[in-house]
């Protein structure tokens, strides 16, 4: 079982300046540990004509034991794609990797379409400044749909283990056609690739890494994994395939699963040692973990209610 | 240089409609020599919805003795469109068809979606015949190739050969979207991967054939092998403006040893527009096959295919 202590709301976007006309959303916190802190990369919203918007990249510094933050960063980490590319839309979101001496992320590019919202992939980008900023090293995507992957494929997850590049990632298995009340509703879930040069990848096509426990309508998402002595574990986020977004009882909360062998993964939501709260910033939903070490000690950030329209929060993992 | 006799318009899908979906077009010819029969699938559309086509593949037989003679035509599509979301969810266009190690015909093709700041995406999918040939099943719902980081949208005009053991896949890759009028036109390239097994395939990532005229788009890329050399008849026409005369599409001839390192030859292809008829604006979409010692082309004509396709013979001995 793991044991977590929240530590409680950390950054609510409101509080700060984002450039652009970015105000709400801070989603899918993830982590660049730097010398003197620990760089925290977001996807917040800007706003466009006729009440769509875009996701956009912005990171907060905080101190390494995040009793503070640094600086705020306001311009854009990482421009948009160009006209009809993968990631016109929105990045949404950034995975960063330190390779050596470079630094590079992986990235869910967004694209709309007409007969469905969205189409994503996931691109591969790289800086030169310590992550203040990346530009890419393509146009299109470093990897995207396959036979038995038909679309959505994005919230890649890559660590290197062993001498090799593993991915964990979401790919939509299909679509299902619009209601009365629904729009058409996606169905992902979680997989594996492997790579020697973190550009051509290998995957057991189709294949979902992670039992279902709710029904085979369920949506997994945003994949993390952190090795703990000889233990793999991974946190990720689930929900039912519809009527989501404002009833909580189908909505987004933190699934578990764990792995000896980077192989086979056991479900184990009840070891999971966290959840919603009774009250406050994430008493309704929790989504889009990341689970990272600094200084020998193990956290996770996470997006609460709304889908991290206000922010996220971290809690510390009790070692013992 | 080759001397092409143009022989007319071969096949005119207003004479030979079928259900809704066989109205107008027959496009992009692709050959498969039978016993009695030389089978020509093709790509058609229903009449337009709301200004918007979509297209499906269907297939000629044509007397062996007689081209002109068409003995049968297919009473439903090849391929069926692909679900809600998928790549392929609003046409099926071009189509090539080659026989596997089983003598099962297998059959590369572009799947069509929209988007909404482009009017649409391709990447080609894979389909295997289990009745000869008549219709073909799809082994996925996603496609077998598709954006990477060098090719980021619009893989398309798949032509599937097998020389030397070797899976040779040629197609087009899209290299930018240019506004052209308030319009968005894509630029495209020919392409070329290899495989072993007809599904994993390894991209050449370089564009094949040098361009000749501003913004060129090249397509159909048709090989065949002869007398020591590869032979690639293709299309190509000017970035913008592209649906008359003046800028619209004509044929040209590349000659390579080695299929992989191509000279582009255009003043050897021996074919033109004509002075007024079907083919006196654009010629296009070559497919050049050799049948019972003779070699012969199909090609569209005016507004690429849209009243049907060609016939040329080559005079024998021509061939550059």
């Amino acid at each position: 079982m793991m044991h977590w202590k929240k530590l409680g709301q950390i950054f609510n976007p409101l509080d700060h300046d984002l450039g652009g006309n970015c105000e709400y959303f801070a989603q899918s916190p993830q982590t660049l540990v730097l010398k003197d802190r620990v760089r925290v990369y977001f996807s917040t919203r800007e706003s466009q004509e006729h009440g769509m918007f875009v996701s956009k990249i912005r990171y907060v510094d905080f101190k390494k034991d995040f009793s503070s933050i640094i600086e705020v960063a306001n311009h854009d980490v990482l421009p948009l794609g160009e006209l009809g590319t993968f990631d016109e839309h929105g990045i949404f979101p950034i995975n960063p990797l330190r390779v050596g001496d470079k630094i590079y992320a992986y990235t869910c590019g967004w694209s709309r379409r007409e007969s469905v919202p969205v189409e994503t992939s996931t691109g591969l980008v790289q800086s030169n400044d310590d992550g203040k900023t990346f530009s890419r090293i393509g146009l299109g995507p470093v990897f995207s749909a396959s036979p038995a992957e038909p679309v959505l494929v994005g919230d890649s997850f890559v660590q290197a283990y062993n001498g090799s590049y593993h991915m964990f990632y979401i790919f939509g298995q299909r679509w299902k056609e619009s209601t009365l009340t629904e729009p058409p509703a996606r169905v992902y879930k979680i997989a594996q690739a492997w790579s020697d040069d973190g550009i051509t990848w290998e995957r057991n096509d189709g294949k979902a890494i992670i039992a279902d426990v709710l029904n085979e309508d369920e949506c997994q998402a945003l994949p993390t994994v952190l090795k703990i002595s000889e233990r793999y574990h991974m946190y990720f986020c689930f929900r039912e395939a519809t009527d989501f977004r404002k009833n909580p009882s189908r909505g987004y909360r933190l699934g578990y699963a764990y792995s000896d062998d980077l192989k086979d993964w056991t479900r184990a939501d009840e070891l999971a040692g966290i959840a919603k709260s009774k009250s406050g910033w994430d008493n309704e939903m929790m989504c889009y973990p990341h689970i990272f070490e600094v200084d020998g000690e193990a956290y996770l950030l996470y997006n609460g209610n709304e889908f991290g329209r206000f922010g996220f929060g971290l809690a510390k993992l009790n070692m013992n | 240089m080759a001397n092409w006799i143009k022989k007319g318009l071969l096949f005119k899908t207003a004479d030979h409609q079928q259900g809704d979906w066989m109205q107008e077009f027959a496009q992009a010819p692709c050959v498969v020599v039978r016993d009695d029969t030389v089978r020509v699938y093709f790509s058609t559309r229903p009449k337009p919805d709301s200004g918007l086509y979509v297209s499906y593949s269907g297939f000629a037989d044509l007397d062996r003795a007689d081209l002109f003679k068409v003995k049968k035509v297919s009473a439903k599509p090849i391929l069926s469109l692909g679900k809600l979301g998928t790549f392929d969810e609003f046409g099926t266009y071009p189509v090539s068809v080659v026989k596997n190690d089983e003598g099962k015909y297998v059959c590369y093709y572009a799947g069509w979606t929209r988007c909404s700041s482009v009017p649409f995406n391709v990447a080609i999918g894979m389909g295997i015949s289990n009745d000869d040939g008549e219709t073909f099943t799809k082994i996925g719902d996603g496609p077998v190739l598709s954006y990477s980081l060098d090719e980021p949208f619009v893989l398309s005009g798949p032509k599937i050969r097998r020389f030397n053991n070797l899976w040779c896949l040629w197609y087009i890759a899209g290299k930018k979207w240019i506004m052209v009028n308030g319009k968005p036109e894509p630029v495209y390239k020919i392409r070329m991967a290899t495989s072993s097994d007809g599904i994993n395939w390894k991209k050449e990532n370089r564009d094949l054939i040098e361009t000749r005229v501003a913004d060129e788009a090249q397509a159909s890329s048709d090989v065949f092998y002869k007398d020591g050399k590869y032979h690639m008849f293709f299309c190509y026409r000017y970035g913008a403006n592209y649906r008359g005369k003046e800028f619209g599409y004509r044929i040209g001839y590349a000659c390579s040893d080695d299929m992989y390192n191509w000279t582009r030859m255009d003043e050897k292809v021996g074919i033109d527009v004509s002075s007024d008829g079907w083919d006196g604006e654009m010629i296009s979409y070559p497919h050049v096959f050799e049948l019972d010692g003779k070699i012969h082309m199909f090609y569209l004509g005016n507004q690429v295919g849209k009243e049907g396709f060609g016939l040329a013979t080559l005079e024998e001995g021509t061939l550059v």
